[in-house]
């Protein structure tokens, strides 16, 4: 982010009663907005101008935000945060899986949504090219699905974990078998909710070995290293999907 | 016993109509069979009246001579009647009668001599004397025995003869003949005359295996006649099964069969249409109303911020908005947790307790991990979560902690969650997962909830085929299971 220009952003909905409060809110808390009513009326104004971000309903008459959503990804490049009223699981893996950085289900909170906005620019500035998410981690069996965040063990089940360790653990799959101290570890997990200390990347590195180790007390693939952090001893291969 | 018969309408059908079929037709055997064997006694009866009766007019006469001469014409005479016109020319048997017939089937003696083997027939006893007495031949003692006509000699050689004459072979003799004997104080008369077997038509053998061809073709048919209304009738009903698991609109069964199955098939699939209409206007009014009524509150929420003012007024303003959103996601969940369609996948149990009790860990919140088994089944992961996360939320709102434990039992996988409160009165503990029940009256929205947490919590557990046990621990606390068969 600059101080000489405000960010600017393009809000996307339907509802005149949510866009305008919301725009006002945005505008106060020091962006540039600009409103559509609709898709239509979003694609004319990206001809023109190009906004930092764009917020962007789901349900909306005409052709809806998920499909406006895949344009704005594949052929803009940029940075999009749904608004949607469903929470369900399955519209968070579409609105993720057609590029969508973000979303927060309606009602939200406004500064949590502000919170949002500032950590996908954040991100996007951090790393302007993704690395390419559609590919899969293996190692021993094991799977990561970056996209998804899931992870599945030998026999194909799925094994839960957070979003902190799912952050952790691909840090390690993308760095496998080389010391990360705890400050890398932390640099590279540090997510939008999650402030860690070196305590914590200890105390996630904990959860993250009840899940994938056979015996935690005798690690297998996250590997103490005496005074260092924390080494990933297992190999690591990456493959596309389908 | 009861586990041998069919259950089927097929089966029971068939079997109570061949039932019924096979006892008719035993009766009628048992009727033709008695009214033939009455046939042949009668004859048998005939017969031994004649030549006693016969033997009584000679002995009147004089003596011996005549005894000898008119057996054979007795024979013959009774032969005649059964035979034609053209036959009855010169009587054979009167051309030799001496040898032919001397001391045969005729025979004075003076006791009734009975063999080893012979049988008394007293019904016929009664009813030769009956005849008797109706053609005026009196007597004091009657007696009638059956016998192997291989213990007889003179009935061998008489049969032989017989056999011989009318051109029969040894099989078609009878195996037994009548010996009858009447006395009138001094001595006995007696005769002898064979005993036929009834027409094999009427013999035990023959109506039993006619009965058991016409039962056999009866079933064939039926069978036949009645698949047609049973085989659609068990398509309905898999088709029911299926609809009733997942009511999809692919798949109806197309009516067949006789007309009353076809428009039960009919009515059937047009209930499935209208069930599968109601069920996606329900599945439209959901996300209408999850969109509708969301989009309003998350407009007023953004306009909260935008006003001047009281920050606890504001605060409180939000705070209301964020609880109508929270019933409003758990009425949605409810109505949601009932469809069929969802998708399950094998998931770590264990891992997911793992993660369940890190969420709340990270929020500060009293939850700790119990024992854990490595437990893996299907499961719809976010509606499991939820159904835990609510229990765990009681758990910490009325009893302060909760604990998360995954173990098995029975082949049932049990996710727990403990808490040291005050558990639930025992009268609730059977009501209070019912929709928006809450333990007490005074519970009010602020710390109570809609009180749909338990019933989500439930529905989920059916949902997954499992149930949500409630049990007061005898620590102190509440214990709340979903159980989950593996």
């Amino acid at each position: 982010m600059t101080d000489t220009a405000p960010t600017t952003l393009l809000l996307v909905d339907d509802e005149r009663s949510l866009r305008e409060p919301l725009a006002e809110y945005l505008t106060g808390q020091g962006f540039a907005v600009r409103e559509a009513e609709s898709a239509a009326a979003a694609r004319t104004v990206l001809g023109s101008d190009t906004p930092d971000l764009v917020l962007l309903d789901i349900m909306m008459p005409g052709e809806d935000g998920l499909s406006l959503c895949r344009h704005l990804v594949e052929t803009k490049k940029l940075p999009v945060i749904l608004l949607t009223a469903k929470g369900e699981a399955m519209d968070r893996i579409i609105g993720l899986e057609i590029g969508a950085d973000d979303y927060v289900t309606k009602p939200f909170e406004p500064r949590e949504l502000v919170a949002r906005i500032r950590s996908v620019l954040r991100r996007s500035e951090r790393e302007p090219v993704l690395p390419a998410e559609d590919q899969l981690y293996h190692f021993e069996g094991w799977t990561l699905d970056p996209l998804k965040r899931r992870l599945t063990d030998p026999d194909g089940t799925l094994v839960p974990i957070s979003t902190a360790e799912f952050r952790m653990l691909r840090a390690f799959c993308d760095h496998p078998r080389r010391v990360l101290d705890r400050d890398q570890l932390l640099d590279m997990v540090q997510g939008r909710e999650a402030q860690l200390f070196d305590r914590a990347v200890d105390n996630q590195v904990s959860r993250l070995r009840r899940k994938i180790e056979a015996d935690s007390r005798n690690p297998h693939f996250i590997q103490t290293v005496r005074g260092g952090g924390y080494r990933f001893g297992a190999e690591v291969t990456r493959a596309g999907q389908q | 016993m009861k586990r041998l018969l069919p259950k089927s309408l097929l089966g029971q059908v068939t079997l109570a109509i061949a039932v019924t079929l096979f006892l008719v037709q035993g009766i009628n055997a048992y009727l033709a069979w008695t009214i033939e064997k009455d046939r042949v006694e009668t004859g048998l009866v005939n017969t031994l009246s004649l030549r006693l009766v016969a033997m009584g007019r000679i002995a009147d006469m004089d003596d011996g001579e005549l005894v000898v001469d008119l057996t054979p014409q007795l024979e013959n005479a009774e032969r005649r009647r059964f035979r034609p016109h053209s036959e009855r020319r010169g009587p054979p048997g009167a051309r030799r009668p001496r040898r032919a017939f001397a001391g045969t089937d005729f025979a004075r003696a003076d006791t009734f001599l009975t063999l080893d083997g012979d049988r008394r027939l007293p019904a016929l006893e009664e009813r030769l004397g009956e005849t008797l007495r109706n053609n005026g031949r009196d007597f004091a003692d009657i007696r009638i025995v059956e016998r192997e006509v291989s213990n007889d000699p003179v009935a061998q050689r008489f049969l032989e003869r017989l056999a011989r004459r009318r051109g029969m072979t040894p099989a078609d003799l009878p195996e037994k003949i009548a010996v009858a004997g009447i006395s009138s104080g001094e001595g006995w008369e007696i005769v002898r005359a064979p005993i036929y077997r009834p027409h094999e038509h009427f013999g035990p053998l023959f109506p039993l295996l006619r009965a058991a061809m016409l039962t056999g073709l009866l079933v064939i048919v039926l069978w036949l006649v009645l698949r047609r209304i049973t085989g659609p009738l068990a398509q309905l009903t898999e088709r029911t099964q299926r609809f009733s698991e997942n009511p999809a609109a692919v798949g109806q069964v197309e009516p067949r069969g006789p007309e009353d199955v076809r428009v039960l098939i009919e009515a059937h699939n047009e209930m499935e249409a209208r069930i599968g209409a109601m069920l996606d206007e329900k599945d439209v009014m959901l996300g209408a109303i999850g969109h509708d009524l969301k989009t309003p509150l998350a407009a007023l929420r953004v306009r909260i911020e935008n006003l001047e003012g009281d920050a606890e007024a504001k605060a409180k303003m939000a705070e209301i908005i964020a609880e109508t959103s929270r019933t409003l996601d758990d009425i949605l969940m409810l109505a949601r947790v009932g469809r069929h369609d969802v998708e399950f996948e094998v998931v770590d149990l264990s891992a997911l307790a793992a993660t369940l009790v890190e969420e709340f860990e990270d929020l500060g919140k009293p939850v700790t991990l119990g024992t854990t088994e490595r437990r893996k089944r299907g499961i719809q992961v976010t509606w499991l979560k939820r159904a835990l996360r609510n229990l765990i939320e009681n758990a910490i709102r009325y009893g302060g902690s909760a604990r998360l434990s995954v173990t098995s039992e029975n082949r049932a996988a049990i996710l727990a969650v403990e808490d040291d409160g005050p558990g639930i009165a025992p009268e609730l503990i059977d009501t209070i997962a019912e929709p928006f029940a809450r333990g007490e009256a005074s519970r009010n929205r602020a710390t109570g909830g809609a009180g749909l947490g338990l019933a989500i919590a439930r529905a989920v557990a059916e949902q997954h085929g499992g149930r949500l046990v409630l049990e007061n621990r005898e620590e102190g606390g509440l214990r709340a299971e979903i159980r989950l068969p593996l």
